[in-house]
């Protein structure tokens, strides 16, 4: 096989991947705005404080897969009382809720810069493991970090497709006061929501963790490339916001073998924009 | 010359719509108190002072956009950087003069407005803000890959040229010449924007803001004037952009940064949105809070986070908003 192909080949697989990361957490960020009407300027940096926090995980426990679980948890107890106490004032004002969300990230952006420092660190590889895959080794932990997003996507369609608690947060994403009229209890929808958006970005944080460097402002490229993701997708559609991720990220990933990174995004933007003028909200969008 | 009927309809006006407005002499007097103090202040208290006024420009611009016509945008550094790119690459490859360079940001301002308000302002809120965002974004990516253009986060240093008016040489380098260049742009920006708040594409504006189905139901091209709007403040960001390049003398990608996006909504929102002159305020509050504190602590931008959070909680009409909605209920 032409060595050309292979590569683009091996891009493309590393563009899924990334995608799939890249859907776990504009999913989050679509979950948030359906339900809420926040545009989650903070999201990003609460991945970056998912992968921050698999760092300390891995450092002090000595086992990474422990962030798996720890890591929900503590950012559970985070985001549900910001939900609940910062930002229920403004929800529904888009503006006013992206104006909040910037001081909460310039707020989690120094803190992390505060406690862990400015430098960007590594965490070791969990799963030193290289399939063969098409004459090329390719590093187990991808293939193993695809596996698990694909868990996680298919956990939250369960939750939301197929529970009765699904039904509520989709019922009050479609019409939060007849939600409310119907005797929901929209508070608790709303907490909820909030935290499982959250829990997705920094789960997506911490499996990126190993792949990327850990630094304090690694979430501000991700931010901007979950926006053009949600944005493609449609505001508030879960479905198109998947598609979006993955048909971006690994345009964006083959791209990257002809272009720089930085002509990729720039081409990346390019599609939204023909997309935006073509189709004001997004491709998806009901 | 108004007529009768036009002046009841004004007054209708009045009456409907909540009026945000500082009395002109009120700001006339405090451009005047600034005249003066250029002549006594101290060395760096003056410098500082160029600076806010330059600020007072981005404030004035950015309150067009998001006091006036409610459309809150995260671009603004886009036009405040290529308004500072706009003044050093024309004095750099165009070798042209200091006030013709402006007209360079100025361009480059328009040109970066059209651009983008042709995609964004048809746009409903959200996918506004975040657009703008996105924009910002990129453009900030750009100015940091393109160094062959821009210089990276280095910048490119320039040499001013001097400015002649007559047979009168001025220099920037001397800090009263550089005081007073800003001070009359600050002063021609304030009379152009406050004549234009109080006109009647003024009043369209303010209706937008107010409420935007009802002027379309009326038959107002709202896009239009929206459009228009997002334009005559990508300008006056551009302006102070380029002003800020010349007074510090060089210009880098970090002029890009995010810093002047959200920069803005601040100064507005503690100053009182929709009222032009309000941002000052703000600008004055911010920038001593930023020298002092960011000397005093390096995480001050924890505060920061916290002053938008809190603001936003309290009133979004700022203090003057604040102080003018006290006087006349």
């Amino acid at each position: 096989m032409p060595e050309i192909v292979n590569t683009i080949l091996f891009l493309l697989v590393n563009g899924l991947i990334w995608g799939l990361i890249v859907a776990l957490i504009a999913v989050g960020l679509s979950l948030i705005f359906g339900v809420m009407g926040i545009v989650n300027m903070a999201h990003g940096d609460i991945y970056m404080a998912g992968a921050v926090l698999s760092f300390y995980v891995a450092g002090i426990l000595g086992n990474f897969w422990l962030s798996l679980v720890l890591v929900p948890a503590i950012v559970l107890l985070v985001s549900a009382p910001m939900e609940r106490y910062v930002l229920r004032p403004y929800e529904g004002h888009h503006s006013s809720t992206m104006i909040a969300t910037v001081g909460i990230s310039f707020i989690l952006q120094q803190i992390v810069l505060g406690t862990y420092g400015g430098i960007p660190k590594k965490i070791v590889n969990p799963w030193p493991v290289s399939f063969n895959f098409l004459g090329v080794d390719y590093p187990g932990y991808r293939v193993l970090v695809a596996f698990i997003s694909i868990l996680i996507l298919t956990g939250l369609w369960f939750f939301l497709y197929k529970t009765s608690y699904g039904i509520l947060v989709r019922a009050s994403m479609q019409d939060r006061e007849m939600a409310a009229a119907m005797g929901i209890d929209v508070n608790k929808v709303l907490i909820t929501t909030f935290a499982v958006g959250s829990i997705l970005a920094a789960l997506g944080g911490v499996l990126a963790a190993p792949i990327n460097q850990v630094f304090y402002l690694m979430g501000n490229d991700v931010i901007l490339l979950s926006f053009i993701v949600v944005i493609i997708g449609g505001l508030g559609s879960l479905k198109g916001t998947l598609i979006a991720a993955l048909s971006l990220c690994s345009l964006e990933g083959v791209l990257a073998s002809v272009l720089s990174p930085v002509q990729a995004r720039a081409a990346i933007f390019m599609v939204m924009i023909v997309v935006l003028i073509r189709r004001p909200r997004g491709l998806f969008s009901e | 010359m108004t007529s009768p009927r036009e002046a009841v309809m004004d007054k209708a006006f009045e009456k409907r719509v909540e009026r945000r407005e500082i009395p002109t002499f009120l700001v006339l007097l405090l451009l005047l108190l600034l005249v003066l103090m250029g002549m006594v202040l101290p060395k760096g208290a003056r410098s500082l002072v160029t600076h806010m006024m330059i600020f007072c420009i981005l404030a004035m611009g950015y309150d067009v956009c998001f006091g006036l016509t409610n459309q809150c945008s995260l671009g603004h550094a886009v036009f405040f950087g290529g308004g500072a790119y706009g003044a050093v690459l024309s004095i750099l490859h165009l070798k042209v003069g200091l006030v013709p360079s402006l007209f360079f940001s100025l361009g480059a301002g328009f040109i970066l407005a059209v651009i983008m308000g042709l995609v964004c302002v048809r746009l409903s809120e959200a996918y506004f803000v975040i657009i703008t965002a996105i924009f910002f974004a990129v453009f900030h990516l750009f100015a940091m890959d393109l160094t062959w253009l821009t210089g990276g986060d280095d910048g490119l240093s320039l040499k001013l040229p001097s400015l002649s008016i007559g047979s009168v040489n001025l220099s920037l380098y001397n800090p009263a010449a550089n005081y007073y260049f800003v001070l009359i742009f600050l002063i021609i920006s304030y009379l152009l924007l406050n004549r234009m708040s109080r006109s009647p594409i003024g009043k369209i504006f303010i209706s937008i803001r107010e409420n935007e189905k009802r002027l379309q139901f009326l038959g107002y091209d709202v896009f239009r004037y929206k459009l228009i709007a997002f334009i005559v403040s990508g300008v006056f960001s551009a302006l102070s952009g380029g002003l800020y390049a010349l007074t510090l003398r060089y210009g880098s990608a970090d002029f890009f940064s995010f810093h002047w996006s959200i920069m803005p909504i601040v100064w507005c929102l503690i100053g009182g949105l929709g009222t032009l002159a309000g941002p000052w305020i703000g600008v004055f509050i911010m920038s001593v809070f930023q020298y002092y504190v960011s000397a005093w602590w390096t995480y001050y931008l924890i505060l920061f986070g916290i002053i938008i959070l809190v603001i936003l909680r309290i009133s979004c009409k700022g203090i003057l908003g604040y102080l003018i909605s006290r006087r006349f209920t």
